[in-house]
């Protein structure tokens, strides 16, 4: 009892060591039973939620992919309503809830948004179709894969004018779009843009349609008909633009036109950038090339050079001993005479070991190896009487 | 030691387990307090000066966990431990009402020390906390306590024979 009464009149920094080395050292193992007891009723308590937490990540996970499709469609028509800037109607495409026709869809915008029959119906990536029924908040709109849709086409160059309609195929080449009446001496080759020509007053000119897949036949000798890869899948569009017919009257050959040369001009700046990248690379290599060469005949100058003066200045003054005989092997230009000065004549094998082999030039020793981590070497002479090197 | 006083002791040892298991999973505002029933299990079959020393323990034990309570727990074991093996006589005798009252009435006892040593309650909180919660604690831990003695009383009771 005294020491219980002890332990609560301590002071705080007292009392906390006591009850840290009590707590560290007897009470370890019931601390941590303790705290293993908090731990598993805090997971028993929070599993539920634990759950409904990963199964609304799990559905979010889910809805990614759509949300970032949607997002992608989205961002592609703000571009196309900047490009447009003006004279035509946002609109929601409702496929599939259409009249019971596969190329028809609801619009989400009708008379008191402004639609008007005929209107032309695009989207970011070209023709779409047209309206066909205007009702006072919908509208009802046929795709080009319907058999009555038609629109006036040419090539983006402008010199093959055509009807563009539904192919009538089966399966796959049911989604494939006819250029018929293309004079024959027009010939289009595979890739070329078809857009809207601007003749009728239904379609403005310049809206892309699709592009060239091949030639199907010469009708009557006098004109031709191609398959035309459409540019936009009926399928795909949820979001779309309802051009007004005043818009159709500015036209909007600019808009898709930007947009491929847009693509076109990044397509050359990736092929520059490429052949800039190539011909810097070659250019460092030639410069490593010329450094090396430049190095190693330099080093094979300055010794030749410091060679000749020793045989020069060993011709001049009378020898004390017999001249030390210098062999130089004809690709070897190392010719240093040992510390012992003993002639060693070196081998082509030894020397190419520490040297480098210039094409079409003697064997050049290695500086590194020769000259500056070896051990200097006994002159024969004092370097005074050697002269300036 | 013999087969009386093991079993004593695994009983008291498992007791003092529950405490900081089975209790901190419940994390009741009344919680059941198996420290004072394993000092009363303990208490009334030892000395009294053992009894007040194994209530110490116990009590610097569990007022670790909490240091700005230290020996307030302790006190009040130490004293519950001491009075309830004086008491020994009258404690755990064959009538479970007894024995429930005698547990109520050491929780009780341990709660009053122990709020009264600590001071961190005043007002209003004391004595909500010593009418209604204190109470209803000491009554889950006598029910408590009347469970673990019917359990383990045949066991004691044998081992004592």
């Amino acid at each position: 009892m005294v020491l219980s009464l002890i332990l609560l009149v301590l002071p705080p920094a007292p009392r906390d060591t006591v009850a840290g080395l009590v707590r560290g050292n007897l009470v370890g193992p019931l601390a941590m039973m303790q705290q293993r007891a908090s731990l598993a009723r805090r997971s028993f308590l929070t599993n539920d939620s634990i759950a409904q937490l990963s199964d609304s990540i799990l559905q979010r996970s889910q809805q990614l992919d759509e949300l970032t499709a949607e997002n992608d469609r989205l961002r592609d028509l703000l571009g196309l309503g900047r490009a447009l800037r003006w004279g035509f109607i946002p609109a929601e495409a409702l496929v599939g809830r259409g009249m019971g026709d596969d190329f028809t869809f609801v619009l989400s915008a009708g008379e008191r948004a402004g639609v008007e029959p005929f209107s032309a119906v695009v989207a970011a990536d070209g023709l779409v179709g047209m309206v066909t029924q205007v009702d006072p908040t919908t509208s009802i709109a046929i795709t080009w894969p319907h058999p009555d849709f038609r629109v006036s086409a040419t090539s983006e160059a402008g010199d093959a004018f055509g009807i563009v309609s539904a192919h009538q195929g089966e399966g796959a080449e049911r989604y494939l779009l006819e250029l018929h009446g293309v004079p024959y001496r027009a010939t289009l080759d595979s890739g070329t843009a078809i857009v809207s020509s601007g003749l009728g007053g239904v379609f403005p000119r310049g809206v892309l349609i699709g592009s060239v897949v091949s030639e199907i036949g010469e009708s009557t000798g006098w004109s031709r008909s191609y398959l035309v890869r459409p540019a936009v899948r009926p399928t795909d569009v949820t979001q779309v633009m309802i051009l007004l017919p005043e818009r159709n009257a500015e036209g909007v050959e600019s808009v898709w036109r930007a947009t491929t040369e847009a693509m076109a001009q990044r397509v050359q700046e990736a092929g520059d950038s490429l052949y800039q990248a190539a011909r810097d690379s070659a250019a460092r290599v030639a410069a490593r090339e010329q450094f090396v060469r430049d190095s190693l005949l330099r080093d094979s100058l300055s010794r030749a050079i410091r060679d000749s003066i020793a045989r020069a200045a060993a011709a001049r003054i009378p020898r004390a001993r017999p001249e030390p005989r210098v062999t130089t092997p004809p690709a070897v230009r190392d010719t240093t005479p040992t510390p012992d000065s003993t002639p060693v004549p070196r081998t082509k094998t030894s020397a190419s070991s520490a040297g480098v082999t210039v094409p079409g030039s003697a064997t050049v020793p290695d500086p590194g190896t020769s000259a500056d981590s070896a051990p200097p070497r006994e002159t024969p002479f004092p370097a005074s009487q050697l002269g300036p090197q | 030691m013999n087969a009386r006083s093991a079993s004593v002791t695994i009983v008291f040892l498992a007791l003092v387990a529950l405490h900081f298991t089975l209790r901190p999973i419940l994390d009741w505002r009344a919680g059941i307090d198996f420290m004072v029933v394993a000092l009363l299990v303990l208490a009334v079959r030892v000395r009294p000066g053992t009894a007040a020393a194994a209530g110490f323990a116990m009590g610097v034990v569990s007022d670790v966990m909490t240091p700005e309570a230290l020996g307030a727990g302790a006190l009040a074991l130490t004293i519950v431990g001491f009075g309830a093996s004086r008491l020994k006589s009258a404690f755990f005798a064959d009538n479970f009402g007894v024995n429930a009252v005698f547990v109520f009435v050491g929780k009780c006892a341990a709660d009053v020390i122990f709020l009264l040593a600590e001071q961190r309650l005043h007002g209003s909180a004391l004595l909500a906390q010593l009418l209604v919660w204190t109470p209803v604690a000491a009554a889950l831990t006598s029910l408590v306590g009347l469970a673990v003695l019917s359990l383990v009383r045949p066991t004691l009771e044998r081992r004592r024979r």
